[in-house]
């Protein structure tokens, strides 16, 4: 029996040449491309009985790869903390919802930046188990913060280099795919954004065993002395990356950014979580306080929707996105390595919405492509699945969307997503209205 | 009409059965306001101002029936023939994710009520909070959360073995304390595999402290029972629903007891026979003996489950005979049984005896009954619920006609029975 597969398309954008094919086509056996090209070539490689798809009217696509996800979130504004105190069984069921979003929207893999407990663990074995669907998943347990840091409330706070260390290894042996430090405080109320948290000897010891076990890091970068300690640990991948310094000022820092080029590390701005916020401000919906203000000093006593209180919180949400926009131009102009990371399901940003972050990047100077290359090849590159996922061409996992429009004309159209295969399956992705109950649009008066 | 918003949605019917009566009416239609019927009339003598706007479902040539209420699942099973034994060696998350995956399928197939009768720990009572903060589709959920059991006891694995009377008491506040709608207690073994099927497994003290405090909260006990001696003591204690109700002796041997049936009716208990699982296991043995491949060993057991079900028919028709009134509940997704499945049990009513109609009502109004949700649910009529089943064929005619099913309405909602989140 043939397990061989075909995919034909109007146009495949395969990420390995410039220019799209038409009338391209993909063959696969057992979950793995073993050729692609053009239809008229190719075709003398397909059995007889090989199961044709046949996608004539529409653009395909690798599977998109989303560097930065949270699926035991919810996107609507709760905050972390709030998603800390909840039960892990409730996660579990949150995640397994999230995951279906994220695949359906034709992610096919993603790296989870902050789960509780072992609840995306959990997830990957109900998906073992054959009870559940998700996509690849680059897991990293639960991050490693300090004692009140930044979303210690998953589980995993730890002082000094000797505790670092012995979590680094308990993470290892349940199993996670790479470490995720929040280097400096975030969102969490008892955590400080523009302050460093971990000392660089307690950032050396988790870096050095992932080195040892050869396990990529990230690390949660609010203010720019946590990205110096990471740059000087030798992290992989600078998550926000936002040049505050520490009285809260945001300018850009061309030594500390060549500092990154230098390195090597990815920088992941997560841009569209803050533009989230703006939307959901802007049209009164009930968004999260945000990365940059300490809630400790935004009492209950104040009533949050006092307009003078929204709209100076609006005024800074406009601020600090138009920061953050201006800052990652000048990365992309430096040509340091940018990629897409949704933040989805953080704040108001939810799952099954990557192509609002990638968007962004292109607004902030990326051509199509290389916004397209962002949330594919280079996102695989970054993950360390350069050789797996992030482009088709023979030997990498079938892993595909099929788009109704093409995104090299409007980046925007990687959310007109028809179909979605993962590992070779063709995923059934439910009813066409089940797929829009996840979509965040714009609103009008952006 | 005394609604003045604008929640209206008036349902055209060709055929209804109302989970009450044993006859059909024609031309109906059902007037539902926000998530409750407001009027059931015939369509001629629908009186809706013109000026108040409505939506309009037109289901003319078609049967609407009451949503149907599962009086027995395990939201927790997999059905893939697994054992519960082996079940609860997965950790309670991915429980969870099963029980929420389930819960949608369950509802998307037309049952909008369950009654959950075990899972491990705490994660019934977490399914209900993630229904709550809208994350999972589900059926209205009557929960039990952790079934009583004996030390070894049947299903005492999901984290609730107790011994004595205070035990007893303190399991029932506890359970109660964390939201449990019913006592589910195991009063024989099971398929547990360090239980007794055979022997009662409480003693007539303990099953009278269960019965009295989960009365005294307003709660009512359904009882497992896989032989007849535990039946009389469930009976004693005053619980008010009995789980199989199998007829068989301590030694094993089939046997109707007219006197535990007397008891039965005697009492008012509801029975849930759960005959459906067998139907289905013999309809799956059937299909792989017609494709050939059926061993000697297979040919055994398909003789003995043909046996065991020919027994609790006959059992069943005589209980009907008797007027005791049978819930039906599919006890899905245990053993080989997967969610979504229901109408298999409620066609074995009718193969037990049951006219259509009385297996609908079974599974409706009965059923809600048992469940003592019966003041909202089980039937549609004025003041209650918007739990609508709306099937293409008439299934009065044949039961298996249940199964063509077009849209379910919970709340006054359409389910959208397609998707996969």
């Amino acid at each position: 029996m043939s397990e061989q597969s075909v995919i034909k398309s109007k146009i495949m954008i395969d990420m390995v040449n410039k220019n799209p094919i038409e009338d391209g086509a993909v063959i696969f056996e057992n979950g793995l491309i073993t050729l692609s090209g053009h239809y008229e070539k190719i075709k003398n490689k397909i059995k007889s009985d090989a199961k044709i798809y046949d996608y004539n009217d529409s653009v395909l696509i690798p599977g998109m790869v989303d560097c930065h996800t949270h699926h035991n979130g919810f996107g609507d504004g709760r905050s972390g903390d709030s998603i800390g105190e909840m039960e892990d069984n409730i996660l579990s069921i949150k995640s397994a919802k999230n995951a279906k979003t994220s695949l359906f929207s034709g992610v096919t893999t993603i790296r989870e930046n902050g789960p509780k407990n072992l609840t995306m663990m959990k997830l990957r074995d109900a998906v073992n188990q054959g009870l559940a669907i998700a996509p690849r998943m680059v897991l990293p347990g639960r991050p490693i913060a300090i004692i009140g840091g930044h979303m210690g409330y998953f589980g995993g706070e730890v002082t000094g280099p000797v505790e670092s260390l012995a979590l680094a290894r308990q993470l290892i042996k349940e199993g996670v795919d790479y470490f995720k430090i929040t280097a400096t405080g975030g969102s969490t109320a008892t955590s400080f954004p523009l302050r460093p948290s971990f000392s660089q000897k307690e950032l050396d010891a988790v870096t050095n065993e992932a080195k040892n076990y050869g396990l990529l890091t990230a690390t949660h970068c609010l203010s720019m002395e946590g990205i110096d300690n990471s740059l000087n640990a030798g992290v992989d991948m600078i998550i926000h990356c936002n040049f505050d310094n520490e009285k809260g000022e945001s300018k850009f820092n061309e030594k500390l950014a060549e500092k990154i080029a230098k390195k090597g590390a990815f920088v992941n701005p997560t841009l569209h979580v803050g533009r989230a916020r703006l939307w959901n401000l802007a049209i009164g919906k009930n968004p999260s306080l945000g990365g940059g203000e300490n809630k400790r000093r935004l009492s209950s006593s104040i009533r949050s929707d006092r307009k003078d209180i929204l709209e100076a919180r609006l005024d800074a949400a406009k601020l600090s996105l138009e920061n953050k926009l201006d800052h990652c131009r000048q990365m992309i102009d430096m040509g340091l390595k940018v990629i897409t990371g949704s933040d989805s399901s953080w704040g108001d940003y939810s799952l099954g919405n990557t192509f609002h972050e990638t968007e962004l990047l292109v607004e902030s100077g990326y051509s199509n492509y290389e916004g397209l290359k962002s949330v594919t090849i280079n996102a695989a590159m970054a993950l360390g699945l350069g050789d797996t996922a992030g482009s088709i061409a023979k030997g990498k996992s079938a892993d595909f969307a099929i788009l109704k429009s093409n995104p090299l004309d409007d980046i925007k159209n990687l959310s007109s997503v028809e179909e979605v295969f993962l590992m070779g399956q063709h995923i059934d992705r439910g009813s066409d209205e089940s797929n829009k109950t996840y979509s965040q649009i714009k609103p009008a008066q952006f | 009409m005394t609604n003045e918003n604008n929640n209206l949605l008036v349902i055209k019917i060709g055929q209804l059965i109302d989970g009450i009566s044993k006859s059909v009416k024609k031309d109906i239609s059902i007037v539902i306001n926000g998530n409750q019927i407001v009027d059931v009339k015939p369509s001629g003598e629908l009186d809706i101002p013109e000026n108040l706007n409505y939506k309009l479902l037109d289901y003319s040539d078609k049967t609407a029936l009451p949503g149907l209420v599962d009086s027995h699942v395990h939201l927790t099973g997999i059905g893939d023939g697994r054992a519960g034994d082996e079940l609860v060696t997965l950790s309670d998350e991915i429980l969870s994710i099963n029980m929420a995956n389930n819960a949608r399928v369950h509802l998307q197939s037309g049952v909008t009520t369950v009654r959950d009768c075990g899972a491990k720990n705490n994660t019934a009572f977490h399914l209900r909070q993630a229904v709550e903060m809208g994350i999972a589709e589900s059926p209205r959920l009557v929960l039990s959360g952790r079934p009583l059991a004996i030390i070894g006891g049947h299903l005492g694995y999901f984290g609730e073995e107790i011994t004595g009377e205070d035990e007893c008491r303190a399991a029932v506040r506890y359970l109660v304390k964390q939201g449990a709608d019913f006592i589910k207690v195991t009063a024989t073994g099971g398929s547990t595999r360090t239980s007794f099927p055979l022997r009662p497994s409480f003693s007539q003290q303990e099953l009278n402290v269960i019965a009295e405090e989960a009365h005294k909260f307003g709660k009512h006990v359904a009882a497992h029972c896989a032989s007849s001696e535990a039946m009389k003591r469930v009976l004693n204690a005053g619980i008010d629903t009995i789980i199989h109700g199998t007829f068989k002796e301590v030694d094993g041997t089939n046997k109707y007891r007219e006197d535990v049936a007397e008891l039965i009716a005697e009492k008012g208990a509801y029975v849930n026979p759960t005959i459906g699982s067998a139907s289905l296991k013999i309809k799956t043995m059937e299909r792989k003996k017609e494709n050939g491949n059926f061993t000697e060993q297979d040919q055994e057991e398909l003789d003995s489950i043909n046996r065991e079900q020919e027994h609790r028919l006959e059992c069943f028709n005589k209980l009907i005979n008797l007027g005791v009134p049978m819930s039906a509940g599919s006890d899905s997704a245990w053993g080989q049984y997967k969610m979504g499945n229901y109408f298999e049990e409620i066609e074995a009513h009718v193969k037990g005896g049951q006219s259509p109609i009385e297996a609908i009502m079974s599974a409706t109004n009965i059923a809600s009954k048992s469940c003592w949700i019966d003041d909202n649910l089980g039937s549609i009529e004025t003041g209650k619920l918007a739990d609508i089943l709306i099937v293409k064929e008439d299934p009065t005619k044949q039961i298996e006609n249940l199964r063509t099913v077009v849209d379910v309405i919970k709340d006054g909602q359409l389910i959208d029975r397609q998707s996969l989140l």
